[in-house]
């Protein structure tokens, strides 16, 4: 608990940068954006100039300008998904992980249930019966598509749980006569927290790629503007091939920029876990001075020869003649 | 087997969720959108096919929800998927059509994406450390595009820019279906570009997950122990291979369904005439049927190939098999 | 290089320079081990920790070495990094070990490798052909996938590739009726398997090649103390069938002195006393071998009191100034707390220790513990079960 600082390696600074980046711009880019997204009083089918630095739609609307407003919508869904699918990997996790017995037999069934059915074929299905007025609601879709990704974090929740209840301060805990919320959500919860945070991650990543593919065909209002409505109105004025890449390319860069973040801040928290995946402590450039390879071969210690400065009291001079 | 039963099971009662969710979904929906379906059909159709529409539904008989389920049930133990309200044509038949194309398709990019992943993990889990490991980051970049946005990306670029591959369909106007050479070459050539889309967006998964296993076994006394004993390093390298693919493989039922729901889309993009296709036209078209069947159909492959996995993950790691045993 | 560290070992290490002499004098295959002042570090640069540091270490063929103390002492570490297999962040930072393969059918063919500047593909050559090593959890040690006749197999022909597969099966099984096991052991899994079976498998495993030494990592420790007695003394008796050398690591130091020939004791890092193991049994000279003698019940002989070592093994990364074990020694002098020892002979030839208490011009007595003969050794033990 006390260490819960990220491994600092290039990878996960670079994947913090990239999400910071991605947060602000959920923050201040409808205020940033030029023009209004929807707003059609432009020539159609600009290139990309310094007016318009992404070109106009075949509408004539400020292509950029849709990307800064669609980075909130396609973000806060995705935010929203993430945080109540964790809650209910949470809550079934940890108690089907804490609880044992049937408890945990129905709870893991639930979850193997919801793991085996595709998710986004489900999805569509429950959005194509929404009514269209709940379909332009973030929190609504944001609630269906956490219904579809919570089973992933519940189960692996649930083994780090288990694996968490037989240890010593839990067992201490319990023979202390604390109560059992008490234990599962001030003893075991806050252990969980590297866990925890690895599945919201994952839930986030699994969110934006659903809202944005619901959108791409046309499931939410293609009234509100995210990535995947871009996407969408890309598609059906056949923008790819016409070559108009300005149109199509720069949401889905950005999706997969988020997704990249999101990845490369889980690539630390998983060494966090695993101790095993963090790399030996050395950079680059001590490894070079002191003539080690580059990556040590299993089985083939690497041998280093600096000038031999033997310990001055392993051997006094006055021993020598016993 | 224990074990295989106790799978089957499980997926004889996804299966039924699954048909369940199906059934009620229109029936708990603000605004009954099967009413107002029903209500726009009206005299756009012909009275029998109403009828079966109806009856797909239920809605036949005057009779309370159990009464429906049971109905709805009995319906589709026969195969009776109702009728296309599109397309006018029983979905059962329109899904025999489509469901080759689709389970084609993702098999062969899930079974060649698992392939070279796994292999690729394996190498990059190995040589931890090496100048390979500039490779993750692009791998996670490519995870992270969504899938339909790489297949347009790369129908774009390599069919109809550069003209490396044929641009859209499953096949050529030119040739005749059948069982035949210039048909079934035809074909392939028309799946590399979907193929490859697929293997792309999917295969950094497997390579991640197979890394980080990978490593971890590297850690183990038995890896060690290969080392010890002079065998050559291929031979090590097997050794911890063999056993960091037990968890991918354990961990395939929550990727299929992951790597079909991205597979559809690419269909989608490429014109492939499969189910995903299939699906975005009963979307639109707001076709309910045609999307129920579509929905069960895909569940029930996903479950068939989870069973299949499972079977694998039996064949290959001998500690379950004496589980299952006792 | 080794040229050099020879020069500066000589002048460092008295102890060094006369074994050297002996090595000369007789023939070389004598030993199948020589470990000269050898170094390892876990790390390098500022946050380098030393874990073995400067030991010298020979062994004579077909003879068991002991090699005792507590976790953290760096007996695992030095038999590891010997071999080559201590995993990263280790580092062999000094010394040389040369192994002396000896070939019976020609003396010519007989050879000298030194495991520290030999290549991959040297290492390849004398692993398991010439050096085995059993681990402490063969549950661990066995790939639990396969089959324990492949792993036989695999040995078999990656350095007997003139073996046939029938031939490779029948040398299985024979080295499994050696260990006292029935061939049909052969198509099991780790898992099916006992404890104790599992570990009769490495060590047949480790003699399928016929090597000159044998490593053994605390083999027993994970066992019952039944099984514990049958495996050691079919140790004894398959060392004096096939006459390998071995090198047995264990914290167990009454364990030893039933196996072993020589003993050396290990204490942060370094060794503080080398000797026979009857002698070092019966007759300690290093406070720390005392007190790990008196940690533990002997398998035979007189009950005494188990007392332990106060205090916990010292922080490689921070040690004290003067002898490393100055803080939890009983007989601590001020002198310890300035200087280190050195591993000095003492006696004879085959005894040292690293103990200011045996220095011949320290000034205080030795203790009456560290003193005693080998034989009123036996008697003081004798008179201390006859008063309890």
């Amino acid at each position: 608990m006390k260490n819960l600082r990220l491994p600092k390696s290039p990878k996960v600074l670079l994947g913090l940068g990239i999400v910071g980046f991605f947060i602000l711009m959920t923050v201040i880019g409808p205020w940033l954006a030029p023009f209004n997204p929807s707003a059609t009083n432009f020539a159609a089918n600009l290139t990309p100039s310094a007016h318009h630095w992404l070109g106009t739609t075949s509408l004539g609307q400020d292509i950029f300008s849709q990307l800064l407003v669609g980075a909130r919508a396609t973000m806060v869904v995705a935010l929203v998904a993430g945080l109540v699918a964790t809650v209910l990997s949470v809550t079934v996790g940890v108690a089907a992980g804490y609880l044992g017995g049937f408890s945990d037999d129905g709870l893991s069934l639930l979850s193997n249930v919801f793991l085996a059915i595709p998710g986004l074929p489900l999805l569509i299905v429950i959005d194509s019966y929404l009514p269209v007025s709940s379909r332009s609601n973030s929190f609504v879709i944001g609630l269906i598509i956490s219904l579809t990704g919570w089973a992933w974090g519940a189960r692996v929740l649930r083994a780090q749980t288990m694996s968490l209840r037989n240890r010593d301060f839990v067992e201490a805990a319990r023979i202390i006569g604390e109560k059992r919320h008490r234990i599962m959500f001030s003893e075991i919860a806050p252990n969980l927290l590297p866990v925890l945070a690895s599945s919201f991650l994952f839930t986030v990543l699994y969110s934006i790629g659903a809202y944005v593919t619901l959108a791409y065909i046309g499931l939410t209002s293609t009234a509100v503007w995210n990535w995947g409505t871009m996407l969408y109105w890309a598609q059906a004025n056949n923008a790819p091939l016409s070559n108009e890449w300005y149109w199509f390319v720069p949401p889905g860069i950005c999706i997969a920029l988020v997704g990249t973040g999101l990845a490369l801040v889980n690539f630390g928290i998983d060494e966090f876990i695993n101790p095993r995946l963090r790399a030996a402590g050395l950079t680059a450039r001590q490894r070079r001075t002191l003539g080690l390879p580059r990556r040590v071969r299993l089985g083939f210690t690497p041998v280093i020869r600096p000038v031999r400065t033997p310990r001055v009291s392993t051997a006094p001079a006055k021993l020598v003649g016993q | 087997m224990r074990i295989i039963v106790r799978r089957l099971s499980l997926y004889a009662l996804t299966a039924w969720v699954a048909i369940t969710v199906n059934f009620l979904l229109p029936r708990l929906m603000p605004g009954n959108p099967v009413q107002t379906m029903i209500g726009k059909l009206t005299g756009q159709v012909t009275a029998a096919e109403m009828n079966a529409i109806r009856l797909s539904f239920g809605l036949g008989f005057k009779q309370g929800l159990v009464g429906q389920y049971f109905t709805y049930l009995t319906q589709l133990f026969h195969g009776n998927f109702g009728v296309s309200i599109t397309l006018g044509a029983p979905v059962g038949a329109i899904l025999r059509e489509s469901v080759p194309w689709t389970v084609g398709l993702i098999g062969v990019s899930t079974i060649v994406s698992f392939a070279v992943g796994t292999f690729a993990g394996a190498l990059l889990g190995w040589t931890r450390g090496s100048r390979l490991d500039a490779l993750i980051p692009t791998a996670t970049f490519f995870q992270a595009i969504p899938y339909f946005f790489l297949g347009t990306v790369m129908l774009l670029v390599f069919a109809s820019n550069l003209h490396w591959f044929p641009v859209l369909g499953a096949y050529s106007q030119s040739v005749t279906p059948g069982w035949n050479w210039a048909f079934v070459g035809n074909v392939i050539r028309y799946g590399e570009l979907p193929v490859i889309s697929i293997v792309l967006s999917s295969v950094a998964g497997w390579m991640l997950g197979m890394r980080n296993m990978m490593i971890t076994m590297v850690g183990e006394d038995f890896v060690l122990m290969a080392v010890a004993k002079g065998l050559p390093r291929r031979k090590v390298i097997m050794h911890a291979a063999r056993n960091a693919v037990l968890p991918s493989i354990a961990n395939l039922s929550l990727a299929i369904g992951l790597v079909v729901s991205g597979a559809l889309l690419v269909e989608l993009v490429f014109n492939y005439p499969g189910v995903g296709d299939l699906l975005l036209q009963a979307v639109l078209n707001e076709d309910y049927p045609l999307i129920q069947g579509i929905f069960l159909v895909i569940t029930l492959t996903v479950l068939c190939a989870n069973l299949i996995a499972d079977v694998v993950y039996l064949a290959l790691d001998p500690r379950t098999r004496t589980e299952a045993a006792v | 290089m080794s040229a050099d560290t020879f020069d500066i070992q000589a002048v460092s290490d008295p102890l060094e320079n006369h074994d050297s002499e002996v090595v000369a004098a007789n023939e070389r295959s004598e030993f199948v081990l020589e470990v000269t002042n050898f170094s390892v570090d876990y790390g390098v640069g500022d946050n380098m920790v030393r874990a073995v540091n400067d030991v010298t270490l020979h062994l004579r063929s077909s003879k068991v070495l002991g090699i005792a103390g507590e976790s953290g002492s760096g007996k695992s570490t030095l038999v590891y990094a010997m071999t080559r297999l201590l995993r990263a962040p280790g580092v062999i930072s000094g010394g040389d070990v040369i192994l002396n393969v000896a070939n019976p059918d020609d003396e010519k063919l007989s050879t000298a490798v030194n495991l520290v500047t030999a290549s991959e593909k040297e290492l390849r050559k004398v692993r398991w052909s010439h050096v085995s090593i059993v681990l402490q959890s063969a549950l661990s040690a066995l790939n639990p996938v396969l089959r324990v006749g492949r792993e036989f197999d695999e040995v078999l022909k990656t350095h007997r590739p003139e073996m046939s597969k029938v031939q490779r099966r029948a040398r299985a099984a024979e080295l499994l009726a050696m260990v006292g096991l029935n061939e049909d052991r052969l198509i099991r899994f780790p898992h099916e398997l006992s404890g104790g079976q599992r570990q009769r498998i490495m060590i047949a495993l480790a003699l399928a090649l016929d090597p000159d030494l044998v490593i053994m990592d605390e083999p027993t420790t994970a066992l019952d103390v039944v099984t514990q007695r049958e495996i050691i003394s079919e140790l004894h008796h398959l060392r004096s069938r096939f006459g390998f050398a071995m090198i047995f690591i264990t914290h167990d130091l009454s364990l030893l002195v039933e196996l072993a020939d020589e003993i050396v004791v290990m204490y942060a890092g370094e060794i503080v006393e080398r000797a026979g193991a009857r002698e070092l049994y019966e007759a300690p000279r290093h406070p720390y071998t005392l007190g790990l003698l008196n940690s533990f019940p002997p398998l035979h002989g007189p009950r005494r009191e188990l007392t332990g070592i106060p205090g916990s093994p010292p922080d490689l990364s921070d040690l004290p100034k003067g002898c490393n074990f100055y803080l939890r020694c009983p007989f601590a002098m001020a002198r310890c707390e300035r200087e280190a020892p050195a591993l000095t002979s003492i006696e004879n030839a085959d005894r040292s220790v690293a103990c200011w208490l045996h220095s011949p011009d320290s000034s205080a007595p030795v203790p009456v513990e560290l003193s005693r003969s080998a034989n009123s050794a036996r008697n003081a033990a004798a008179s201390e079960k006859g008063r309890s």
